[in-house]
């Protein structure tokens, strides 16, 4: 049951989706890899939404070169740990939720544990290694993964529900170059960051159409986008019919 | 005939924008990749390995259709037809 003063909180979201769909954001369990450019406002908009445990994970502390583009991040912050930058600004927001943090790097033997009892999982992080490790312990828990990725001005994002859509593995069979240092324009995670948390929300409170086998294409430099279809392979080594039979 | 070719992300910054390319009759999508490497130094390099092979992560579509690399040799393109190139992104 919601509080007096959170029918009041989220009053104007509410008016549009209803007291049982967030009573349904109140007990979702979202667990967000990656507390940097995308990471940020992911969780600020879950957080300020209502969504009732953000737990957070990443190892990194906030660097300087950091803060034109992870949001939740201050000057006063280089040198701390993000997870710990991100929770106190997000339990300021919002002291009605539970904030965990987590200072690890995912990696094959800590990530089921860290998303262990998630009803989602978003995908924050910065680098292919990650996000296929990511897709894998998803498919094995049968958690949806919501997927963002960015350089420059141009970002993607898409929804994975196991089973159903074509996974990470499925649509990127191989992961883009890896780069000592990726160009990013601070707003491109913001945007790409906020579909995402709009896929989470409308995932918890069962409203709209998911990005579900559609990958999601922002061009920031033309304002433009576009979604692409995209679809389950059945050779797919993560999630493919074939996978166990190959001859 | 007239293929029209969709570029996102690198590939577009490659190449300057859409391009609508003129490829011979029956042209295979190996055939229309190689008009675009054409296109430019940059347009090629953004495309193709230094051994002349598409760059595997590159995403090929048809018609709005994926196709796996392995049958771009053999896919047959038709007049009017549309080919998007996205190469995906990678940070966070
Ligand atoms: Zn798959």
């Amino acid at each position: 049951m919601l509080t007096d003063r959170e029918l009041e909180r989220y009053r104007r979201q509410i008016a549009f989706f209803g007291e049982e769909a967030q009573e349904r954001l109140a007990n979702a369990r979202v667990v967000i890899v990656g507390a940097g450019g995308l990471g940020c406002p992911v969780a600020l908009y879950l957080a300020a939404a209502g969504v009732g445990e953000v737990r957070l994970v990443d190892g990194d502390v906030v660097d300087l070169t950091n803060l034109n583009r992870q949001v939740l991040h201050g000057d006063r912050d280089v040198g701390r740990a993000k997870v710990e930058s991100a929770a106190e600004k997000l339990r300021a927001q919002n002291p009605e939720i539970t904030v965990v943090a987590i200072r690890a790097t995912l990696d094959e033997e800590n990530a089921a544990l860290l998303v262990d009892g998630a009803d989602l999982i978003v995908d924050a992080t910065d680098n292919f290694a990650a996000r296929y490790i990511l897709n894998r312990v998803a498919l094995g828990a049968r958690v949806p993964l919501i997927h963002g990725a960015v350089r420059g001005f141009d970002g993607q994002a898409t929804t994975i529900i196991p089973g159903r859509t074509a996974c990470l593995e499925c649509i990127f069979p191989v992961a883009p170059p890896g780069e000592d240092v990726i160009p990013v324009v601070g707003t491109t995670p913001g945007i790409i960051g906020l579909v995402q948390a709009n896929e989470a929300i409308k995932y918890i409170t069962g409203t709209g159409d998911l990005l579900a086998d559609r990958l999601l294409v922002w061009d920031g430099r033309a304002a433009t986008m576009t979604t692409l279809p995209v679809n389950r392979q059945k050779d797919c080594g993560a999630c493919g019919i074939d996978r166990h039979s190959r001859r | 005939m007239q293929v029209r070719v969709r570029t996102f992300a690198r590939l577009r910054e490659a190449i300057g924008g859409d391009l609508m390319l003129e490829v011979p009759e029956g042209a295979t999508m190996s055939r229309l990749l190689a008009a675009v490497g054409e296109t430019s130094e940059q347009a090629g390099e953004a495309l193709f390995e230094e051994n002349g092979d598409l760059r595997a992560y590159v995403i090929l579509m048809h018609n709005g259709r994926r196709v796996r690399r392995a049958e771009a040799g053999t896919r047959p393109l038709a007049d009017g037809d549309e080919v998007a190139l996205f190469p995906p992104v990678a940070g966070g």
